[in-house]
């Protein structure tokens, strides 16, 4: 078994897997400090922060030989009898040092710098750097300039670790970004007419240690630790990125990636960055409304149920059918029971799906080991990032369930198809999605088809104007539970906000209309009974799922991960949780 | 700061004697000062009470009462909105709205849009005051604060910068201290030894 000797300390290293010092000593719980080193991104060693004694363990005579200079621990192999030493004198002047030259010419703007609070300059210097400032000399104040629409470059607060220049270089390959001058002069800057304006530009800013590089949607507004952070899932397109979604005052502020080396890595696309917004929106729909004589009238969303149930109970009762068109917009959890409802109902009913928006094509972003490189790559295995052109995040989720009740899945226009010749005596829609749905055609069809429509949704749409009865559902950001990516992997997603006046959580609405309120229900409750009844979604038994989710049937396995679980040290909560 | 610093001074309260353990010195000790009192008063000096509202109270140079907001010399809020104040603030009273600083305000990127003060919900501890890193908000000796409704005592960013026009004269800032930034000289950083980031 392979060991490392860290601070005299023999501790073992995990099997078949290539880690550097920083890794192998983050695993038994001691910190190297970093800023330019990150796991998908070549190392080029330049921040000098890492530096650490290294040497080796002869595994015949047991002697030690150590180098006798500091060696950056990023480019250090944790390898079997490699000796590492973390916290000598030496190692800690050399860290004292460090935060002293990076910090000589650093403004002193921490209260109006976004990044505070999840700085690694404020950390560190907190924690290796001292608290006197020596450098009397007049500081260098280096411009602030616009890289791109969205993204803003405070270059005197840069520390020059080229994490954003290797980003654009080696995993969008656009290479937007360089370094201009030298030493003290030293700038990142864009040529005048070329922006940083890639799908996944947006990354810098995450990747950025400290406040250089900043979204200008987000600057100024909030402070980073009012914000209550909720582990959620992007809805904007299939891949379904781990997201943290943040939250202040009622409002989403901001869409920042969770790394996931199964999903999205540590990247999220601009698209679903800036998607957070249609959460905040004030015109989404506030209120139930019914239809009498021609006019909507807002009702409390328990007279909307009531007419919804009672319709579909006397329509059963007198042999109708009805049909329930499920959005791929649903959790799985909310499919699960709105497909058992109609299902209860009357077993002629029919369960399909809604429509699937797709724009153009999946765009893949293709990092490969020799473009672009441009330090030492060995530690680093790249894998590509796919925009979806399904603009949904539960398609095959959502499959799954009707395929269960339904024996196939039945598509929207073959639905709409149905309803048109007629036979169906009710129209249940329950939409969700983030975009509003706007077919007037296929909605006056749907409408013409049935004698009863019943829509829910969160967006005011045609086809909420001509329905009998309109129910307020949960955005993306309100409701909880899981969803099916493209790859088959099922993921669980917090909500992020309460319901908005006026709605309620989709789960919460298909529970009522079941009958089983007023107990409330939990998606993981949901999940158990589902994975008991689906055979596909067996592997959610426990109702608990895996923290990077979890693949459902018979879906691949994706290719190796790399740096699973990493998360930058000062983006990490610290202290009390407002 | 963990248990173990060394930097940490443990102290053990005094042991006390039996005629300390009775508290009778204590008591004896309190009723005289309050003896004091009536013996003066009653010989017509030295009276603490004041007739007010006829006569006014002038409270201590370090009194806490109503806010205000510090303009600069240009008359502009001083507040970079950095929101440590209602950071501190235990009551959760300060409700800030941030925004980027307009283009004719060269020495400062970032400016409070919204200050609000819940003058019912605060509790006037002063850490606001403590926390700000420019000196804008700082506790008046205004102390007579009334209103007639739960509205008119939350206090907007206007009705606070009045209370300084009103206040300045009487109660100068109490910090003259340049605004922290771009615009320090670190000549009088290195003066000082003070310059954490």
């Amino acid at each position: 078994m392979a060991s490392i000797i860290i601070n005299g300390q023999e501790l073992a290293l995990p099997e078949g897997e290539k880690l550097n010092a920083i890794q192998a000593a983050k695993r038994h719980g001691i910190e190297i400090p970093y800023y330019c080193w990150h796991p998908a991104l070549s190392v080029v060693a330049n921040c000098r922060m890492c530096e650490i004694e290294v040497g080796s363990k002869d595994p015949k005579t047991g002697e030690i030989k150590m180098i006798p200079k500091l060696v950056p621990g990023c480019q250090t192999p944790a390898k079997d009898g490699t000796v590492i030493v973390t916290d000598s004198p030496k190692v800690k002047e050399h860290q004292r040092l460090i935060m002293e030259l990076l910090l000589a010419n650093h403004p002193l703007d921490c209260p109006v710098c976004d990044q505070a609070g999840e700085c690694g300059l404020q950390d560190y210097s907190y924690e290796y750097g001292q608290a006197n400032h020596r450098f009397v000399e007049e500081r260098t104040i280096k411009p602030k300039k616009d890289v791109s629409d969205l993204i803003q470059l405070n270059q005197d607060r840069c520390i020059m670790c080229t994490r954003c220049v290797r980003f654009t270089r080696e995993i969008t390959q656009t290479g937007e970004l360089q370094v201009r001058q030298r030493g003290h002069h030293a700038e990142i800057d864009v040529f005048f007419d070329e922006p940083v304006d890639n799908p996944l530009a947006g990354n810098v800013v995450d990747i950025c240690p400290v406040g250089a590089l900043l979204d200008k949607d987000f600057l100024h507004t909030q402070r980073v630790w009012f914000l209550a952070k909720h582990d959620s899932i992007c809805t904007r397109c299939s891949t379904g990125c781990n997201i943290s979604a943040e939250e202040n005052k009622g409002q989403l502020w901001r869409f920042k990636p969770r790394a996931n080396p199964l999903v999205n890595d540590f990247w999220i696309c601009d698209e679903g960055r800036y998607s957070y917004i249609h959460a905040n929106d004030q015109h989404l729909l506030s209120s139930a409304y019914l239809k009498s004589g021609g006019n909507h009238t807002a009702v409390g969303v328990d007279a909307a149920l009531k007419s919804v149930s009672q319709t579909l109970s006397l329509v059963a009762s007198d042999g109708g059918k009805t049909i329930a068109i499920l959005s791929p917009f649903l959790t799985v959890e909310e499919a699960y029971l709105f497909a058992s409802y109609i299902k209860g109902l009357n077993s002629e009913n029919v369960v399909a799906l809604g429509p699937v928006p797709v724009e153009g094509e999946d765009k893949t972003i293709k990092p490969d080991m020799v473009n672009g490189r441009s330090g030492d790559t060995s530690f680093i295995v790249p894998r590509p990032f796919t925009i979806h052109a399904e603009k949904c995040p539960n398609r095959k989720g959502v499959s799954a369930v009707l395929e269960h009740f339904e024996g196939e899945v039945i598509d929207f226009a073959a639905a709409v198809a149905r309803v048109e010749s007629g036979e169906f005596a009710a129209v249940y829609l329950a939409s969700d999605s983030i975009d509003p749905w706007d077919d007037e055609p296929i909605a006056k069809k749907l409408r013409a088809g049935a004698k009863h429509l019943f829509v829910q949704d969160v967006n005011v749409t045609p086809i909420a104007h001509i329905a009998d009865v309109v129910i307020a559902g949960a955005t993306f950001a309100e409701k909880a539970g899981c969803y099916v990516n493209a790859d088959g992997r099922l993921q669980y997603s917090e909500a992020a906000l309460p319901p908005r006046d006026g709605s309620l959580p989709d789960l919460d609405i298909f529970a009522i209309l079941l009958g089983r309120m007023p107990a409330p229900v939990s998606s993981r409750d949901v999940l158990k009974e589902l994975a008991s009844v689906i055979p596909a979604f067996a592997v959610a038994a426990s109702g608990k799922l895996p923290e990077f989710g979890v693949l459902i049937g018979d879906a691949e396995t994706p290719a190796a991960a790399v740096g699973a679980g990493f998360q930058d040290a000062w983006t990490q909560h610290r202290g009390a949780q407002l | 700061m963990k248990l173990d610093n060394p930097s940490l001074k443990r102290v053990t309260p005094p042991t006390l004697n039996f005629f300390e353990r009775t508290y009778l010195p204590q008591i004896l000790g309190g009723l005289a000062i309050t003896g004091k009192h009536i013996v003066s008063a009653a010989l017509g000096k030295g009276a603490i009470t004041v007739q007010y509202p006829e006569e006014q109270h002038v409270p201590s140079p370090n009194y806490r009462g109503v806010h205000r907001l510090n303009k600069d010399d240009q008359g502009r809020v001083r507040c970079v909105a950095c929101m440590l104040c209602a950071t501190a603030c235990p009551a959760h009273c300060i409700d800030i709205v941030g925004a980027t600083a307009p283009e004719s305000w060269p020495d400062r990127e970032k400016y409070c849009e919204s200050f609000v003060i819940d003058e019912l919900r605060c509790i006037y501890c002063g850490m606001c005051e403590e926390a700000c890193p420019v000196e804008a908000i700082e506790l008046t000796g205004f102390y007579d604060l009334t209103g007639l409704s739960r509205e008119a005592m939350i206090f907007d960013k206007t009705k606070l910068l009045s209370v300084f026009d009103q206040t300045k004269d009487a109660e100068p800032m109490k910090f003259n201290a340049p605004p922290s930034g771009r615009s320090i000289d670190t000549t009088e950083i290195t003066k000082t030894g003070a310059g954490p980031v």
